[in-house]
């Protein structure tokens, strides 16, 4: 099987690298890596290289395949990819968002400083696991009935606000606003409502999960006053998504795409590429469908938030829980505007294990964002360090206004179980003030902080590429991993 | 028939093998079982649950991940591992088959979705049947 090499691939400019469209003749557009070297080299290692070129030859494909540095392999499209298709007919491929659709992090800021919480992380930690309900396959508090989660798919976070799980001052701080708007239930599957039924406010298991960490280092003091971040700043960071019901919406749509692909003669090289025009009744339904389950997945993020807030309050004795900086979408697709060969096109995003990052100036951002830009949130791993970050105009002329969403697998989950072990991770974990709460010790080597790439490498190089800024970076003190 | 787990950056990729094309569904079944939970399916004599799943696809490499598509559905649904298939009726890309299983208080992993990428249903030179599988987890 032939396989992209160095040799195939151009530097553009620093942190820039393209497969041209002569590596590959159905490729319809070049494809683009956004790392430094270092990266670069590490990412040749696995397949995502050549999942890129294939995202490449899909039909309306505008400018450019993308992977951020954070990319790595998937299946069909790479994790970590962007592609941007032309609207209204160009393709929509459900493997472009994934089967955890609007899978996403929120990060919330309190008002206390690390030195405040000493000697009380643990109990914390202890209590939000047993309130956060995480892990396999797991049912939470709240069982819906099937009017219920037809309003769910609707409302989005407006639903936990209106059945008090929520605070209606969040949903200025979230993408989209927490709800959008083209979501329809009716489009949703029997299985994928019954699948969703009882799992609002779960985390679910893989690399999920509620973190919390504190403000180690402040890189631009305007922007994280605007933020409300500062230094010593104990912050809760939320890593989740749609649960069974998104997995079960793509399962679904990608299913009745393979059939449909035919009937418009798209023909992909890979399966899990399957797609259909945007304006097609079955790429409608699909659109219509994953709004739905991406609005299940914001109602989701603003609930266990609830059980967050609800936990901070208790163990601290206080009135008021912390408060949502941001929360954005990793998993998505949306109808979004760029200039394009000299002129504003409309086009379909499809975020892939990759973030919005929008500039300064964007309306959708609440008020006191607006001038600064869109908060990115990266998460690093259990034991190293998580950003925050702002997007930049940059991002609009380089990567589709986005950039990376974490530091990025390295590790097969295999690879990890035979190379860690867990007990003694958590223990060292433990002596460098990290608490680990966890369903299973095979949990927490899957996810040690050996199986990411480095954190640091990939955050420098979106912050020096200019496609975002780094604003603060995060130091973890406790995790809750699902 | 033969299951095998291969090296996969973030998800599981198995690789199955049967004397016969049907035998393929049923090893597929029970690879993703074991995933689900390892030795599960060794526990029980008889089934509790039962599901009847009915699925028609454009070729036997669809058939095969839409079954197991389907049957991780009912699992999640019912909260079950379906360890037996009965495959009653299986005639060109289509299946009729009951599964038969036992509830679970958890499952060991959470498989988000058995996927399409690298399936290739092959019947080889001798005459054996086999498959690759990448599921998300």
């Amino acid at each position: 099987m032939n396989k992209v090499e160095k040799r195939h691939i151009n530097k553009l400019e620093e942190y820039l690298w393209e497969i041209p469209t002569s590596y590959k003749s159905n490729m319809r557009v070049p494809a683009r890596v956004l790392a430094s070297e270092v990266l670069l080299d590490d990412i040749i290692e696995d397949r995502s290289l050549d999942q890129l070129v294939n995202v490449a030859t899909l039909p309306g494909i505008k400018v450019a395949s993308l992977v951020m540095p954070d990319v790595h392999e998937g299946y069909g499209f790479p994790i970590g990819g962007v592609a941007a298709t032309s609207y209204p007919d160009g393709a929509i491929s459900p493997g472009g968002i994934g089967y955890d659709i609007n899978c996403g992090v929120r990060l919330l800021t309190s008002e206390l400083k690390i030195h405040q919480i000493k000697g009380k992380v643990e109990e914390l930690i202890k209590e939000m696991y047993a309130q956060i309900p995480s892990g396999m396959g797991k049912g939470g508090q709240i069982v819906l009935s099937v009017k219920e989660i037809d309003e769910v798919l609707i409302k989005g976070a407006e639903w936990a606000i209106d059945h008090g799980y929520g605070i209606k001052e969040d949903l200025a701080y979230i993408e989209s606003n927490g709800k959008l708007a083209s979501a329809k239930p009716d489009l949703v599957s029997e299985m994928a409502k019954k699948r969703g039924a009882n799992q609002l406010g779960t985390l679910g298991s893989g690399n999920h999960f509620v973190e919390v960490d504190y403000v180690e280092e402040i890189y631009d003091t305007e922007i994280a006053k605007a933020f409300g971040l500062f230094e010593g700043q104990v912050v809760i960071m939320i890593h989740t998504g749609s649960r069974g019901l998104g997995h079960q919406v793509a399962t679904d749509y990608i299913r009745l795409m393979m059939t449909a692909m035919t009937k418009y003669e798209i023909k992909v090289p890979d399966k899990e590429l399957a797609c259909v025009p945007f304006n097609s009744e079955e790429g409608q339904n699909y659109f219509k469908a994953m709004c739905a389950a991406a609005n299940y997945a914001w109602c989701n993020r603003e609930i266990i938030s609830w059980e967050a807030r609800s936990v901070w309050k208790k163990i601290f004795g206080l009135e008021v829980g912390p408060s949502l900086l941001y929360d954005v979408a990793h998993n998505i697709a949306k109808i979004e505007t760029y200039m394009i060969d000299g002129e504003e096109q409309k086009v379909i995003v499809h975020r892939k294990g990759a973030t919005r990052a929008f500039g300064p100036g964007f309306e959708e951002l609440p008020k006191n964002y607006r001038k600064v830009g869109q908060p990115v949130i990266i998460p690093g791993s259990m034991g190293t360090c998580s950003y925050v970050l702002v997007g930049t105009s940059r991002s609009y002329d380089v990567t589709f206004g986005s950039c990376c969403h974490g530091a990025g697998r390295r590790l097969s989950r295999r690879a990890a179980k035979r190379q860690v072990n867990a007990p003694v991770l958590k223990k060292q974990l433990r002596e460098k003030g990290i608490f680990i709460e966890a369903g299973s010790f095979k949990g927490i080597a899957e996810e040690a902080p050996i199986t990411y790439k480095d954190v640091n490498l990939v955050v420098d190089t979106v912050s020096d590429s200019g496609i975002a800024k780094k604003v603060a970076k995060l130091r973890p003190i406790a995790v809750v991993k699902g | 028939m033969k299951i095998q787990y291969l090296p996969h950056t973030a998800d599981i990729r198995m690789k199955v093998e049967a004397s016969t094309l049907q035998e393929l569904f049923i090893a597929g079944t029970r690879g993703m079982n074991t995933i689900l939970k390892k030795g599960f399916c060794n526990q029980f004599d008889e089934s509790k649950k039962k599901a009847r799943i009915e699925i028609q696809s454009s070729d036997y490499t669809c058939l095969l991940i839409d079954f197991l598509s389907e049957v991780l559905s009912f699992s999640y649904v019912d909260k079950s591992i379906y360890c037996k298939v009965c495959i009653l009726k299986f005639s060109k890309y289509k299946i009729i088959a009951e599964v038969l299983g036992n509830p679970i208080d958890y499952f060991e992993e959470e498989i988000k979705a058995v996927t399409y990428h690298e399936a290739d249903v092959q019947k080889r030179n001798d005459n054996q049947w086999e498959t690759c599988i990448i599921f998300d987890i």
